[in-house]
């Protein structure tokens, strides 16, 4: 049947990252045949367009069970991420997550930028069946597997090392610090809100962690011999890094490697994200223009978080609010994932697979 | 008589607001004659009648524009044969000759009453007063056809939803390309036949408007009416994508 299912397991609900991603889908779901849509022409439709599902997504289990989900697009415009279109971006997520509960999807996880809804605990998730993730717990998770994964290849000592954490006070950057706190030699913490971050930072004093914080960036990167960077802004600057500092970019977008000043001389990965090793397809298939990874199947924690639950009919709110992600929730949902072949994915950057 | 003067308007102005009266006029010409050629699709006498009433609310509206754009002496020129607004005539009644009611309240009630709604709105919006008023009154009774046959679309789609969605995915392309090409920012098929001198398009900014704003609505609100009715948004999403911009 060609008509919306009545039910399904998951959906997730997403925006695109910049405007070159988003015209290669459009003309990919214009087909060939019609004439390509230059940038301009596509910017000046694309973010009218209200919420809705653009594709199916079915995703194997090793145990050899499915989940049957959709993605939601929320076409928000990547150049309007700014604290001053907020209104119109929540406005957005909020007729995705009405799209989302009207198409009875059981457990819907908010990718990017739209999981400030869950993160700000906006009081709009009125009670239904549905229930709403952040996805913050497996991406998290996945960050610091990776990590622990990376160090171990390159030999790094992480009781000698001093990690610093670039969006500390976010919830998945309080997840990761909460992880590593008492495993490194010190925990360097940097955020943009100074009265938060330095609250975090005493709390972590408190119980005898040795740790820097600043607001400023380049006050803290010299010293860091492994950086996980989880902010989403777009104006950070890695200048003065450490000879061979391993850097895990789980930012969104993931723009890191353009700001290094000497990129040959870092080690880093695009972090946070899975891969499904018994795969997934997506319906229609806009894989070509969709996908952009080096390795097959991979996806972001986030998506995967709400893949996982579905797997195992576990259709909860997992991960909500701020600071509430705990280093057994992470071990919960990095084990079960495992239990469905979702592993840490393949290290990567822009230039391709390590 | 009352007049648009000079001093209140400019003349940029005033042939723009000639223009906007000079669609919406020919607009519900289109919709009356539509209403009356659906009244032939339909056997049962009250559904009947209803085609009849709603020609008769479209001629309304038409003379309400009328009236006003009289009032104020703008320049008005209507064209049912111009190349745009002839099309979708055509299209319309290429269905209404095989009594396919179905197809007619797609194009009449959800189509053409989409683009109504969401322009009348922005024009209201931006001319305010009693135009405002006229446009705003008669958008909120264009958006009651469109609910209207929401519900008459909802309960045919699942009826047969692979049979409904072919249908009107052909509808969808048949018409939907004449309004996006009429709606482009510059006209893709030339002179719409209804504007008085140059494509109003380029002015509507003398009365705040923006013509990629108002399709963009437009185009919005046509995407809700498609989720409203029960088509998938993967359908949706690739029937607004092929169109022409």
């Amino acid at each position: 049947m060609d008509c919306q299912a009545p039910s399904l397991d998951f959906a997730i609900i997403g925006h695109q990252e910049n405007w070159q991603h988003i015209t290669a889908l459009i003309n990919d779901i214009r087909t060939p045949r019609l004439e390509k849509l230059p940038v301009e022409k596509i910017k000046s439709i694309f973010s009218f367009i209200p919420p809705r599902d653009v594709f199916k997504i079915n995703a194997k289990s090793k145990t050899g069970a499915e989940a049957n989900g959709v993605y939601i697009e929320t076409f928000i415009d990547p150049d309007m991420l700014d604290a001053q279109y907020i209104r119109t971006n929540i406005s957005k997520v909020m007729n995705a997550v009405a799209f989302a509960k009207k198409l009875g999807a059981k457990v819907v996880t908010m990718g990017g930028f739209t999981s400030i809804l869950l993160e700000g605990n906006f009081d709009s998730f009125s009670p239904g069946p549905s229930k709403f993730t952040t996805g913050n717990t497996l991406t998290a998770a996945f960050i610091v597997k990776g990590v622990e994964k990376a160090i171990t290849q390159y030999g790094i000592n992480l009781q000698e090392s001093n990690i610093l954490i670039v969006g500390a006070t976010g919830d998945i950057g309080m997840a990761c610090t909460n992880y590593f706190k008492g495993k490194t030699k010190k925990m360097l913490l940097c955020a943009r809100n100074k009265n938060r971050l330095q609250k975090f930072a005493l709390e972590l004093i408190k119980d005898n962690i040795l740790v820097n914080y600043s607001i400023v960036l380049d006050e803290l990167i010299p010293e860091a011999d492994i950086i996980i960077c989880v902010a989403s802004s777009t104006n950070i600057q890695m200048a003065n890094c450490k000879k061979n500092v391993l850097i895990c970019d789980a930012g969104y977008p993931k723009n890191l490697e353009t700001t290094i000043d000497n990129p040959a001389a870092v080690h880093l990965f695009h972090g946070g994200m899975g891969q499904v090793l018994n795969g997934y397809s997506i319906n229609p298939d806009y894989s070509k223009s969709m996908y952009h990874y080096e390795a097959p199947y991979i996806s972001h924690g986030c998506a995967l978080e709400a893949i996982v639950l579905a797997l195992e009919n576990k259709f909860e709110t997992y991960s909500t609010g701020r600071g509430n992600i705990t280093n057994d929730k992470m071990e919960e949902i990095y084990d079960l994932s495992l239990k469905h072949g979702i592993t840490v994915a393949p290290f990567y950057n822009t230039k391709g697979l390590w | 008589m009352e007049t648009l003067q000079p001093a209140s308007i400019t003349i940029e102005e005033f042939n723009v607001i000639s223009d906007i009266f000079s669609q919406a006029i020919t607009g519900e010409l289109i919709g009356m004659s539509n209403f009356a050629s659906l009244v032939e699709t339909i056997d049962d006498p009250h559904e009947k009648m209803e085609a009849v009433e709603h020609a008769n609310s479209e001629r309304s509206h038409a003379e309400g524009f009328m009236a006003y754009a009289k009032k104020k002496n703008l320049k008005i020129n209507i064209n049912l044969h111009s190349p745009y607004w002839g099309n979708v005539r055509k299209q319309f009644l290429s269905y209404a000759i095989k009594k396919d009611f179905i197809a007619c309240l797609i194009i009449q009630e959800v189509i053409l009453e989409s683009f109504a709604v969401s322009m009348y709105t922005d024009v209201a919006n931006a001319l305010g007063g009693e135009a405002g008023r006229l446009f705003h009154n008669i958008a909120d009774e264009e958006k009651e056809h469109l609910e209207h046959s929401s519900d008459i679309l909802r309960a045919e789609l699942n009826k047969d939803p692979k049979a409904f969605i072919k249908k009107f995915e052909e509808i969808h392309f048949n018409c939907m390309t004449i309004l996006a090409e009429f709606t482009a920012t510059t006209d893709l098929r030339g002179h719409c036949g209804v504007c008085n001198g140059d494509c109003m398009k380029g002015a509507l900014h003398h009365i705040g408007l923006d013509v990629t704003v108002m399709r963009g609505n437009a185009l919005a609100l046509y995407a809700s009416a498609l989720d409203n009715i029960g088509i998938p948004g993967e359908k949706s999403i690739i029937w607004i994508a092929r169109l022409p911009a």
